[in-house]
């Protein structure tokens, strides 16, 4: 380990933030015209670049190509999955849920299944899926100021959440309003252009190195490059589809990915956003695997021993060390690491006010006191990111593994619970709180149990891998609510009538 | 059609949505959208990791028997490039379709 700080990335993360923020104020004085007007006349393409700002995260931006850098062909799995799930949640339920009107996972389930207590556990769920992505976030918070600052992990850590706080909580003084498409062209950029560098210095062709990492990887010594490009070496066939599969149903599931459905004015512009949301999603994706080639191929080069340990510990941040490795401009190698810690920060401000507003609204006003006012509200929410955050902190000290993978478990969560939740409450008019409440009781069950007594029980970590459960899960879940709902009172009429009379009707 | 169902009071009753039982009408075409569209995806995305695991076990042979494309093994560039691609066409032709389907439906009404 070098100790030693590195001042351009961090004058230049620091500018970033400020000019965001200027941004932000100057984008809220231009927002007066009405939001709707403004977007119909930005077109599609815009709709897109917004839904994939709202994706790109760690787990995206640095996740990806470590996965890559030590699985090669297995992280495909997550590229896919990633993207295959916005497929599923185009196809199956993006206009009708639109057309159901709910803006968030707890107030569509309670509307849907007429019911507090399914509620209350969507949005205990909601917040639980939001604690395991900010953890994730945080770990390529917490590598990215560690390689920044020369500082140890653990209080690179601290200081990074110190900063997203103090970020969230200017932000939302100054009333900052965040430019989707802006963030996007600036995540892209910052990934492509050094990644580009990178090829050229390799020797690669520079202008499409999405396809010259191909290259990177014959040129190395036959038994590395036969390990990355055949497809079973890290993972097995049925290990590659669960984690696919969980991936896609998580993503059609998650509920920051829903509610991107109802900032946009109408269901068919939604639908056509998609198109352009998978694009320009897919630009970071066709991109991130090449990091992880040529920094193999560098390592080969330069005589650098791949050590399997101390690979597992600078996977999620080698983006940024291939291109230190490899020599490109420092001022590059500062962009790859502030776009990360962007693409986390925007990340958890994201899930934390999204899960702050499951404790204030769905748990604290309807549960605990339905006579609290707003501003009360207001500080339960307040008070809830502060303790979210703290319980972050706690899990993200020792984090369970890489980004990508501590991201899929909140996936295969929402596969295995609000996924089934959301397909039959659109798609089964009989499908009733008690089976939404036992199933989501399942699904939690079948994310957890390998995680908590997988050591016990081995066998039940090869059947349900943390990161791939849903692929068993969710079916369980479907057939667990079917049972149940066929065992319980059909749901009251007007509800049954208002799908068919509003969400099936064209 | 569903929505006429709906104003005539002897249909009133008739509440059922079932995905492999839909309604006639709209929701039906929609429904065979839909299935079409999702064979499309299940196909092409679990049907290379299912033809590799039955017949590619043996890293050697692999890499040396298989087709290549752009200087990789044609499975790796199908399931890291052009797999992507294909989810962009899938979304593209269902919006298309769903589009035609509601303004026709519209229209009728």
């Amino acid at each position: 380990m070098e100790y030693s700080v590195r001042y351009t990335p961090f004058f230049m993360l620091a500018c970033v933030l400020i000019v965001s923020l200027v941004v932000g104020l100057m984008s809220r004085r231009q927002d007066k015209g009405g939001y709707g007007l403004q977007v119909r006349s930005i077109g599609h393409a815009n709709i897109g670049a917004a839904i994939a700002s709202n994706w790109m995260s760690a787990a995206s931006f640095l996740g990806i190509a470590g996965v890559f850098f030590l699985n090669g062909y297995f992280a495909f799995a997550y590229i896919l999955g990633w993207t295959g799930g916005y497929v599923l949640l185009l196809v199956l339920m993006g206009s009708q849920i639109r057309r159901f009107g709910k803006y968030t996972a707890p107030d569509f389930v309670g509307a849907r299944y007429d019911s507090s207590v399914a509620r209350v556990i969507s949005a205990v769920i909601a917040i639980i899926i939001s604690l395991i992505y900010c953890v994730a976030q945080y770990k390529g918070i917490g590598l990215v100021f560690a390689w920044m600052f020369g500082i140890e992990y653990t209080q690179a850590l601290i200081f990074g959440i110190l900063v997203t706080l103090a970020y969230l909580i200017i932000a939302g003084a100054l009333k900052a309003a965040r430019n989707p498409q802006m963030h996007y062209l600036v995540l892209i950029l910052s990934f492509v252009i050094p990644l580009m560098m990178i090829a050229k210095k390799l020797g690669y062709n520079w202008l499409l190195p999405q396809f010259s990492y191909g290259n990177a990887l014959r040129d190395l010594p036959e038994q590395v490059s036969s390990a990355y490009l055949f497809p079973w070496t890290f993972g097995s066939p049925y290990e590659w589809i669960a984690l696919c599969f969980t991936l896609m149903v998580g993503t059609a599931g998650l509920p920051h990915v829903l509610s991107r459905f109802y900032t946009v004015p109408n269901t068919r512009d939604a639908r056509w956003g998609v198109v352009w949301g998978i694009f320009f999603i897919g630009l970071l994706y066709w991109s991130a695997p090449a990091f992880g080639a040529f920094a193999r191929n560098w390592m080969e080069r330069s005589g650098v021993a791949f050590d399997p340990v101390e690979a597992q510990a600078i996977a999620d941040i080698i983006v940024i060390k291939t291109a230190e490795w490899v020599g490109v401009n420092e001022l590059l190698v500062s962009v790859l690491a502030v776009g990360g810690i962007l693409a986390a920060i925007s990340t958890i401000t994201g899930l934390l006010v999204t899960a702050a507003g499951a404790v204030s609204y769905d748990i604290y006003y309807r549960l605990i006191n339905p006579n609290a006012n707003e501003r009360h509200l207001l500080l339960v929410a307040k008070g809830a990111t502060l303790i979210l955050a703290l319980i972050v902190l706690v899990i993200a000290v020792n984090p369970p593994g890489l980004i990508a993978q501590i991201t899929a478990v909140a996936f295969a969560l929402a596969g295995n619970t609000l996924f089934p939740v959301f397909l039959l409450g659109i798609w089964w008019d009989r499908a009733n709180k008690y089976g939404a409440i036992a199933g989501m009781l399942v699904g939690i069950t079948i994310t957890f149990a390998p995680i908590l007594f997988g050591h016990i029980f081995p066998l039940l970590r090869t059947v349900l891998p943390p990161t791939s459960s849903a692929l068993i899960g969710a079916p369980l879940v479907i057939l667990t609510m079917i049972i149940v709902s066929r065992l319980t009172p059909p749901p009251p009429e007007h509800l049954r009538r208002f799908l068919v009379e509003k969400v099936h009707s064209p | 059609m569903p929505h006429r169902n709906l104003q005539n009071p002897e249909n009133m009753e008739d509440l059922r949505i079932n995905f492999f039982r839909p309604r006639a009408g709209f929701m039906r075409k929609e429904v065979t959208i839909i299935w079409l569209t999702l064979a499309a995806w299940g196909v092409m995305t679990f049907g290379m990791p299912i033809h590799l695991a039955f017949t590619h076990n043996d890293p050697a042979r692999t890499l040396s028997e298989v087709p290549y494309i752009f200087g990789i093994p044609a499975y790796f560039w199908y399931s890291g490039q052009f797999l992507i691609l294909w989810f962009i066409f899938l979304c593209f032709f269902f919006n298309i379709l769903i589009d035609w389907l509601g303004s026709s439906y519209r229209r009728r009404r």
